[in-house]
């Protein structure tokens, strides 16, 4: 089961820039290391992140094996319409992880 | 020839009592299973473990080393290329006019026989220790003799 | 003569000198490890977003309202809907349970209620839904100050404690005391050492990119001095827990640190 936090403010002003923040729980296991016994351990990350609004790409990102484990990124939109703002994760296994806030724009 | 190493209780009292007086003034002979036999004779271990000197290019590796004797975490030293040396322990810079290498020698095999309450570890000692991973020395004879050649090179500030 | 007097009286100085100082530093206000940290890492743990310890906390808010076992009970059901009732709670634990005789940490007093009211097996110590619920439980006490029991059946535990922390073990044959007491301030290497008190547990570690429990802190401090690790709950683990809590008395809570 995967944590997710996102921080998206509630309201906004039409116009406006406002600020993005998200943190979810992933090993990121870069398949460069090995366990006790020599053994190496299969590669484990997310490897893109993408953020729509109201269907518009926000930011996409391609995740690598250096990215820390439980990746944090923030990042900033400019205010256009009420509507969701959508962020999906996908694994290397292809699982894909999704949340959705909405946004109120004044 | 000297008596077989006191117990560990009375090889420390002997250690504190020298302290006192500002000189160890016994001679005694240390011998653990599986450890080349010392003998502390005043102040130091004059006899090298491996009879033989130690190599000071390779002692200044293992001084330097995380997974050798790594004296930085403790010691400011003069290894310029490694950074952040620790301060718990003096600063071994000019320790070489300090300490006669025998003095070196005895206070990185065990220098709890010169202050029962050091905080450094005995690096050529097995027996006495409490909840031991692993039943070996932190350093080989060898190593140690490196060590103290490298560290008698330490001259001037 | 004279100058065995002297040298008494010498000695008889330095003793007087040396517990001078160590009751003024039994006096001396705890210090946080936060105190201790670089900058960046203070910012991570103080940004209740940011702060990656954070993923456990709402995990175990997830949990509490779980119901589990064969009752089919949540922690909610008892202990309030929203929130625990008594948050404060978890600020003072290891506590004694008369009933078992014995003292009893966070980690065990949650399985203890798991085993006996929830009728759910334990949760295994170190795994995520107990690191979870333990980080939960502690950050809803945050602020709070570190309050310890050494009164009554707690005051021997609270010895043994200490005896724990005072003893020399491993290779490198050194006790809590050598560094979290004679050396706080000073360096090993890059790390900075700090009292070692437990405020901030489970604190998420970047090195290890991952929360852990005091316990675990404990087991890697063993094997750092080359001594054999005890088992994560150990009594002598639960005892130190318990001292560490009455040397910490007055420290906010701040659970979860971040540290290297």
């Amino acid at each position: 089961m995967t944590t997710v936090r996102i921080r998206v403010p509630s309201t906004v002003k039409q116009g406006e820039l406002f600020e993005i923040r998200t943190l979810i729980q992933h090993p990121m296991e870069s398949g460069q290391r090995v366990d006790d016994n020599g053994r190496p351990v299969p590669r484990k990350i997310l490897r893109r992140f993408v953020c729509t609004y109201n269907g518009v790409e926000v930011i996409a990102a391609d995740w690598h094996p250096a990215v820390a484990s439980n990746p944090y990124l923030a990042f900033f939109a400019r205010a256009g319409e009420s509507g969701s703002i959508e962020f999906a994760w996908t694994d290397d296994d292809g699982t894909l992880t999704r949340e959705t806030a909405t946004i109120q724009v004044t | 020839m000297s008596r077989r190493r006191p117990p560990w209780g009375a090889a420390l009292a002997a250690g504190v009592a020298a302290l006192s007086v500002g000189a160890l003034a016994e001679t005694f002979d240390v011998r653990e299973p599986s450890l080349a036999p010392y003998r502390i004779e005043g102040t130091g271990i004059a006899r090298p473990l491996t009879g033989r000197a130690g190599d000071p290019a390779r002692g200044r590796a293992i001084a330097r080393a995380r997974t050798g004797g790594h004296c930085i975490l403790c010691h400011a030293m003069p290894i310029p290329e490694e950074p952040a040396h620790g301060d718990t322990g003096p600063d071994l810079a000019g320790v070489g006019d300090r300490l006669s290498g025998a003095e070196i020698r005895l206070r990185i095999v065990n220098p709890k026989y010169v202050l029962a309450e050091s905080m450094m570890p005995a690096y050529y000692r097995i027996e006495g220790l409490h909840r031991v991973a692993a039943g070996r020395p932190l350093l080989g004879a060898e190593d140690v003799e490196d060590l103290v050649a490298y560290l008698a090179t330490l001259k001037g500030r | 003569m004279i100058l065995f007097r002297l040298s008494h009286g010498l000695v008889a100085a330095l003793v007087l000198l040396t517990t001078g100082v160590a009751q003024g530093d039994d006096r001396r206000p705890p210090r946080s490890g936060l105190e201790f940290v670089a900058p960046g890492l203070r910012q991570l743990q103080e940004d209740e977003f940011a702060n990656p310890g954070m993923l456990w906390v709402m995990r175990g808010n997830q949990l509490w309202r779980e119901p589990a076992g064969a009752a089919n009970k949540s922690c909610a059901d008892c202990h309030g809907k929203e929130a625990p009732e008594n948050a404060g709670a978890a600020a003072g634990y290891p506590r004694f349970d008369a009933a078992r005789g014995r003292p009893v940490n966070l980690e065990s007093r949650i399985n203890l209620c798991r085993t006996e009211e929830m009728r759910a097996p334990p949760l295994a110590y170190e795994s995520e839904p107990l690191l979870a619920l333990t980080a939960y439980f502690r950050h809803a006490a945050r602020s709070q100050s570190m309050v310890a029991d050494d009164s009554g059946a707690m005051t021997a535990v609270v010895a043994r404690g200490r005896q724990v922390f005072e003893q020399r073990r491993g290779a490198f044959d050194l006790a809590c005391r050598h560094c979290h007491e004679l050396n706080v301030g000073k360096s090993l290497r890059e790390e900075r050492i700090s009292e070692g008190q437990s405020n901030g547990f489970p604190t998420y570690r970047v090195s290890w990119q991952t929360l852990v429990s005091l316990h675990r802190r404990f087991q890697a401090c063993d094997t750092a001095v080359s001594a054999e690790p005890l088992a994560l709950g150990h009594d002598d683990y639960v005892a130190l827990e318990a001292y560490l809590a009455r040397r910490g008395t007055g420290l906010a809570i701040e659970t979860p640190a971040v540290r290297r």
